[in-house]
């Protein structure tokens, strides 16, 4: 009996210790505190300062949630084991299905009209993407190769489906701290574009009261998403899945007969899709992977990117202007707005525009540019994946 | 007439879906066996049963997967005879086999044939041989037997080698070095990473171009909008002043009847005058509006029900005969 007791203590005990090496306890480095504590400061922004909640959440929850850390058991339980729950999410990111449905959301809610009224704004959404560009010219200097730097440099764009499209085609390995940084930035808008453009403009520029734009007809609305699409598409084929999903969501909300298919998806399909991508590219983020030397070379020259993108931008505006006849002048506050994170970089335009001036309203104006950059960025992508793939 | 058209679509769509999945195969490499040579072809391609026969190497240039089942092959020229109908030209040819998982072929990948003219030893063996030593010319029909997807000249060759397509199109013998069963007939790499590396170290040409790309594409759309912009403005402003003239022109006719003092309407009701004054001092107060012309206001309607109560009335309310009470 004793004997026998004896050996089931034994069992209890070894199987305890069977089931301890599997734990979080047993296997966790110091790595993946880092990237929890990185996952949860990421919760923290969201909820506490309000920066991207619907990005930021997903993110920090994925991040902490990659880097659980477990026993290699053939469990199809990570990210990266095959028939995982997680790996089949992530083949919307791996196979990047993703950003074009996203971007379809984006086609099925952004209104065109601020720039069908008024189209010369288009020309600040070109010149912003200066900053991807930059950024590119950077991360060759840091000594990447021109199919990494490009999936780097594409951060400028302020875009993330851009840049977790661009960079799953040219530089898979370097796609989660990619992501992650391109939507940290995108969420920092508030703080890294301010000072630039209050550096970039004098308090009278800031004064600056743009014309209202005209009424735009239904006619014009509905042209401009098949107009666009066949201008941008026929000159960079290789941006049709982005393009070619944006144009399409907003043509089935501009053509009035499809307003719920629009609704859909704009709403419920978009925010499966930022959810399962939100999470999937947080979750990518797992330690053994994110922390090196190239995550920190891709944060530097991410924030190199959005300055020089936001400066390009109020700087361009700042040349228009030269040109422009008196009363017809650009606000350079709208500069900013021409990198892609819509709607938030317009909203700091509106922001910085009413601090220099109670009265004056620069959403609207600003909304031009933004939506220019989305067209802008996702051609730039197009360009390079033409260019390099 | 709606439902025919979207039949006609469906089937135009799925018709060149299926055209364009054959389309993509084309001849890729030929292997003539040459008996003469055995000690050379020892180190030919061997089928399931060891033998080394000729073979003919057929590649899915798509970037998506087709099956290539239910084609013909045939080196016989009679088959181009196109008043030949079909069941006789399929006794020419030999057919690929459906049931095979091997002829689902991979985007860019090859599918290779024996043609021993043993079609019993497996569905990649086809029912001819290759001739040695003389040119002949290589069909690939489509599953109809009747569209002609590729053909090839094959031109005698040394033995040990192959005839091959090299870049694309053009086609050129291969050394026994470079026979390349089952496998592309060239190694390519990327290198337009390469060459952007060693060109352009700095990321300057690349930045010139892309940036001018992304110019370019958001200027030819700013410019047709600007056309387009000013064109519908254009628009407008006539729709404005013919809406401005019609009133002007009523207004000069209710004048005239005014100087007349006459109480005649002259066939336009009151309330048209009403109306009509009312939009011409809307008009000469600055209230235009770019898209209300105002015409459809000052437009006689005899059956205008817009003020009509039963319209509101969710139930249509019932006569009731009420009962005297004395």
């Amino acid at each position: 009996m004793l004997l026998a007791n004896a050996s089931t203590f034994d069992f209890i005990g070894q199987k305890l210790l069977d089931f301890f090496s599997y734990t979080g306890f047993a296997n966790v480095e110091w790595a993946n505190i880092i990237m929890i504590l990185v996952g949860a400061f990421f919760i923290w922004l969201a909820i506490k300062k309000d920066f991207e909640p619907l990005l930021l959440i997903p993110i920090g929850l994925g991040i902490i949630l990659g880097n659980i850390p477990f026993k290699d058991a053939g469990l199809e339980i990570g990210l990266y084991e095959d028939n995982s729950v997680l790996n089949i999410f992530y083949q919307g990111v791996k196979l990047g299905w993703y950003p074009p449905l996203v971007f379809l959301g984006i086609g099925a809610m952004t209104d065109f009209s601020a720039l069908i009224a008024n189209p010369k704004l288009m020309l600040i959404g070109a010149a912003a993407q200066f900053g991807i560009f930059a950024a590119y010219m950077a991360a060759l200097a840091f000594g990447f190769e021109p199919n990494q730097a490009a999936g780097i440099a594409i951060i400028g764009g302020a875009d993330g489906p851009t840049a977790i499209f661009l960079s799953s085609k040219l530089s898979p390995n370097l796609m989660g701290a990619i992501a992650v940084c391109a939507y940290s930035y995108m969420a920092l808008v508030p703080v890294i574009q301010p000072g630039i453009m209050k550096l970039l403009t004098t308090k009278e520029q800031r004064k600056i009261k743009m014309k209202p734009s005209r009424q735009v007809s239904q006619t014009e609305k509905m042209l401009f998403p098949v107009v666009g699409l066949l201008i941008t598409t026929f000159i960079v084929p290789s941006g049709l899945p982005l393009l070619g999903m944006l144009f399409f969501g907003n043509l089935l909300k501009e053509s009035t007969k499809t307003t719920r298919l629009a609704k859909t998806a704009g709403s419920a399909l978009n925010d499966i899709v930022v959810m399962l991508l939100g999470l999937t590219v947080g979750c990518s983020t797992q330690a053994s992977e994110f922390i090196s030397w190239d995550t920190i070379f891709i944060f530097a020259v991410g924030a190199c990117a959005f300055i020089v993108a936001t400066a390009s931008g109020v700087c361009f505006v700042h040349i228009m202007n030269l040109f422009l006849p008196k009363g017809e002048k650009i606000n350079p506050l709208i500069g900013n707005a021409g990198v892609s994170a819509v709607p938030m970089a317009a909203r700091i335009s509106q922001n910085e525009g009413l601090k220099a001036d109670p009265h004056n309203y620069l959403l609207m104006h600003a909304m031009g540019p933004n939506v220019a950059g989305v067209i802008g960025s996702a051609v730039a992508a197009g360009v390079l994946l033409g260019f390099l793939s | 007439m709606k439902k025919l058209l979207s039949a006609f679509s469906l089937l135009l769509a799925s018709t060149a879906a299926l055209a364009q999945g054959a389309r993509d195969f084309k001849f890729n490499e030929v292997f003539v066996s040459q008996p003469q040579s055995d000690s050379i072809q020892q180190a030919s391609y061997v089928d399931e049963y060891g033998q080394r026969s000729s073979w003919i190497e057929i590649e899915n240039t798509s970037y998506s997967t087709h099956n290539i089942r239910n084609c013909f092959i045939t080196i016989n020229p009679a088959v181009l005879d196109e008043s030949m109908p079909a069941p006789e030209r399929e006794k020419l040819m030999s057919m690929i086999p459906a049931g095979d998982p091997r002829t689902n072929v991979g985007p860019k990948q090859r599918i290779t044939f024996f043609a021993d003219g043993n079609t019993n030893r497996g569905s990649l063996h086809l029912n001819f041989s290759l001739p040695a030593n003389k040119a002949f010319t290589l069909y690939l029909y489509d599953g109809n037997a009747v569209d002609l997807i590729d053909s090839v000249r094959v031109e005698p060759v040394s033995a040990g080698s192959s005839w091959a397509r090299k870049n694309g199109a053009e086609w050129q013998e291969a050394d026994a070095a470079s026979v390349t069963p089952g496998s592309p007939n060239q190694v390519s790499d990327n290198n337009k990473i390469k060459e952007f590396k060693e060109k352009d170290p700095y990321g300057i040409s690349m930045t010139l171009m892309c940036m001018g790309v992304v110019f370019f594409c958001l200027v030819l759309l700013f410019v047709f909008f600007h056309i387009f912009g000013w064109a519908m403005n254009r628009a407008a402003k006539l729709a404005r002043v013919r809406a401005i003239r019609a009133v002007h022109e009523q207004a000069v006719k209710v004048v005239e009847m005014a100087k007349q003092g006459t109480t005649e309407t002259k066939g336009v009701d009151m309330e048209t005058y009403a109306a009509v004054i009312g939009l011409a001092l809307h008009e000469y107060f600055g209230g235009t509006h770019d898209l209300e012309s105002g015409v459809l206001t000052i437009n006689q309607n005899n059956h205008t029900s817009w003020a009509d109560k039963s319209h509101e009335l969710r139930i249509v309310p019932q006569v009731h005969q009420t009962t005297e009470v004395k």
